[in-house]
């Protein structure tokens, strides 16, 4: 192997780059988690959501565009009245253009009352939030996210302007703070009262998501069987096989996250973990040619007293240890990669992200690179192994 | 020591058609701390005959006693210790690793072996004196001459303080001064008592020897001392 360092170095970069890939995946994998998973948290673990249509295992119906108009006021008020059940708020949502003078974009907005900035932890920047009255006297007020201000009216502040949506004028009386990319911000978002977005904006009945804070000293699995028990009421349904809703507690909402997000590091380290088997063939390859331009040296060894089991070792221990060279750099470059992507979604994206670099990845790449210098490394050693002596010395 | 008993070796084709006798009922005794020629031309069964001595091949027919042991009955990994423990080689093309150093070279047969890591210095060091290459211990072989080279390879026969060396050829690749100086080492080795089977076609080689084997078609036609009047004549010292 030391005879042709470049040859050599040339095989090893399949099992680097394998391995950089694994460990990229699940470090940005693991951050990714972390990250999702403490937006979700910081809603708190006393938060359960309900959605229209009938439970699945996957997204609720609505995520999926199907419309189901099974929540609606009396739920909300038969929620508020169960003693478990703190607050609750309703939501509808739509998208619409929004304009300012001449500047305009398309936005999605949000309609919920008040109640809903203190569970959703939503901060403001500047002006005011809107209240209760504003929703029961269909006041056509109106809050901005960040971005959102930012592209209407540039440096402008918002607050007291008049902005146009679909055939109404909405005066802006807050701008909410902004909270970097991520899934649960309301930087690009438009939130107005619930009445306004729901009887004027769409002109429905029904509410798109229900959202209950209970009292934490009830267990989770308690409320959530309360909600179900009176929504069934209200619905009359007797066969639980027949629920038009779908009641998600945050601890589950966390459990799905995780598995969603440790399901795609999953497969995308598969994937990565492809480049690992060409690596691995490169190594085979070169083993395979170093057995042929040693077969003297094999024949020597064992003319003074090498076993095949001793040739054996010799020819699998140079083939674990070229791929463990390669996994080491593999884990150093996925590393250095790492960091850089950190610093990158930190500082340029804006994501307050997390840096991880699961010792489970590290683990995993030292005994993948060393399994694949076994594996690959069987059959060349196997070779040099059975090596007639006499032809091996002879061998030219 | 060696005691061959009507061995023969016959060599087949892979599918198991034609069959080559290349060694014939031979039988021979070669007692400790005997210096023998083994002769012929090629084709002879001289390299066939070495083969089966040092255990790289083992005979069709006949019964091959080493040190009264039948070695018909040990396994490949014993006839490998044996080989280890009580032989040493020298080969006519050196078969020296030639990027490692003269140590790294000699200290091959100890790494199968049992000797401990903190001995074999001291067994390398002591073997690559006794052929005279002390200055160039670290030295890669590829960097030395033809018969600084034999002697290393000498040398690696010898750390392993064997009772038998064998020499095939030892001094074919090598001018006259380098191959006698090569034989006198050889010589020395079996004055302290070692065995030495040397193969060559050389007469004036094989006069270093006491006994002269000579081979043709597969049998031992001349079994003979040899007078060692005539020793290193063609050689020179």
């Amino acid at each position: 192997m030391r005879q042709g360092k470049m040859r050599t170095a040339l095989t090893m970069l399949g099992i680097i780059i394998g391995i950089a890939s694994v460990i990229i995946i699940m470090s940005l994998g693991a951050s990714a988690q972390s990250y999702i998973l403490d937006q979700v948290q910081s809603f708190g673990s006393d938060m359960i959501s309900i959605n229209p249509g009938a439970p699945t295992k996957g997204p609720p119906a609505a995520v999926q565009g199907i419309v189901v108009k099974t929540l609606n006021q009396r739920d909300v008020e038969s929620l508020q009245n169960e003693p478990a059940i703190l607050s609750v708020a309703a939501r509808v949502s739509g998208q619409s253009r929004i304009i300012y003078g001449s500047n305009s974009r398309s936005l999605i907005w949000h309609a919920f009352p008040p109640i809903g900035f203190e569970m959703f932890n939503m901060e403001l920047s500047s002006g005011t939030v809107y209240t209760e009255t504003d929703s029961q006297a269909y006041n056509k007020v109106i809050m901005l996210g960040s971005k959102v201000a930012k592209d209407l009216f540039g440096d402008i502040d918002p607050v007291g302007k008049m902005v146009r949506l679909k055939d109404f004028s909405f005066r802006v009386v807050g701008v909410f703070a902004p909270k970097g990319a991520g899934i649960f911000n309301f930087d690009d978002y438009a939130v107005m009262p619930l009445t306004v977005g729901q009887k004027q904006m769409l002109g429905i009945d029904y509410y798109h998501e229900l959202n209950a804070k209970f009292d934490p000293k009830y267990d989770a699995n308690f409320v959530k069987l309360r909600i179900t028990t009176i929504l069934r009421q209200n619905h009359r349904i007797t066969d639980p096989s027949k629920d038009d809703f779908m009641v998600t507690s945050m601890e589950e909402a966390l459990t799905i996250i995780t598995s969603i997000t440790s399901a795609l590091t999953v497969f995308l380290s598969a994937i990565a973990a492809i480049s690992l088997i060409v690596g691995g063939i490169g190594i085979m390859n070169i083993m395979l040619v170093s057995v042929t331009e040693r077969t003297r040296e094999i024949g020597l060894r064992k003319a003074i007293g090498a076993t095949e089991g001793d040739i054996l070792r010799q020819f699998l221990v140079e083939s674990v240890i070229l791929t463990s060279i390669g996994g080491a750099i593999g884990i150093f470059t996925g590393a250095v990669f790492t960091t850089l992507a950190y610093f990158g979604v930190v500082y340029g994206v804006g994501i307050a992200w997390s840096f991880e670099f699961p010792l489970s990845a590290v683990a995993l790449a030292v005994g993948v690179s060393a399994a694949t210098g076994l594996v690959f490394g069987v059959y060349p050693a196997r070779q040099a192994a059975r090596k007639n002596p006499i032809d091996a010395l002879r061998y030219e | 020591m060696i005691r061959l008993e009507k061995i023969g070796k016959t060599y087949y084709e892979a599918d198991g058609g034609v069959a080559t006798l290349a060694l014939e009922d031979v039988t021979l005794r070669i007692h400790k701390g005997e210096f023998v020629a083994v002769m012929g031309p090629s084709g002879s069964g001289k390299s066939t005959l070495l083969h089966l001595l040092d255990f790289l091949d083992r005979p069709t027919h006949g019964k091959y006693f080493f040190n009264d042991r039948d070695t018909s009955t040990l396994t490949d990994v014993e006839l490998a210790r044996l080989r280890n423990k009580e032989m040493g080689f020298v080969f006519q093309a050196f078969n020296l690793l030639g990027r490692s150093t003269v140590a790294e070279n000699v200290e091959l047969p100890l790494l199968y072996s049992d000797v401990p890591v903190f001995k074999r210095q001291e067994l390398v060091q002591r073997a690559v004196r006794a052929v005279g290459l002390d200055e160039k211990i670290h030295v890669p072989t590829a960097n030395l001459s033809g018969g600084q080279k034999q002697r290393v390879a000498i040398a690696r026969a010898l750390v392993n303080d064997p009772s038998i060396i064998f020499a095939d050829e030892p001094t074919g690749n090598l001018d006259s001064r380098s191959g006698g100086q090569v034989m006198e080492i050889l010589q020395d080795l079996n004055e302290q008592g070692r065995t030495i089977i040397l193969v060559t076609h050389e007469t004036y080689t094989a006069n270093y020897a006491q006994r002269r084997i000579v081979l043709g078609d597969g049998k031992m036609t001349i079994d003979e001392p040899i007078d060692n009047r005539n020793r290193g004549n063609g050689l020179i010292k």
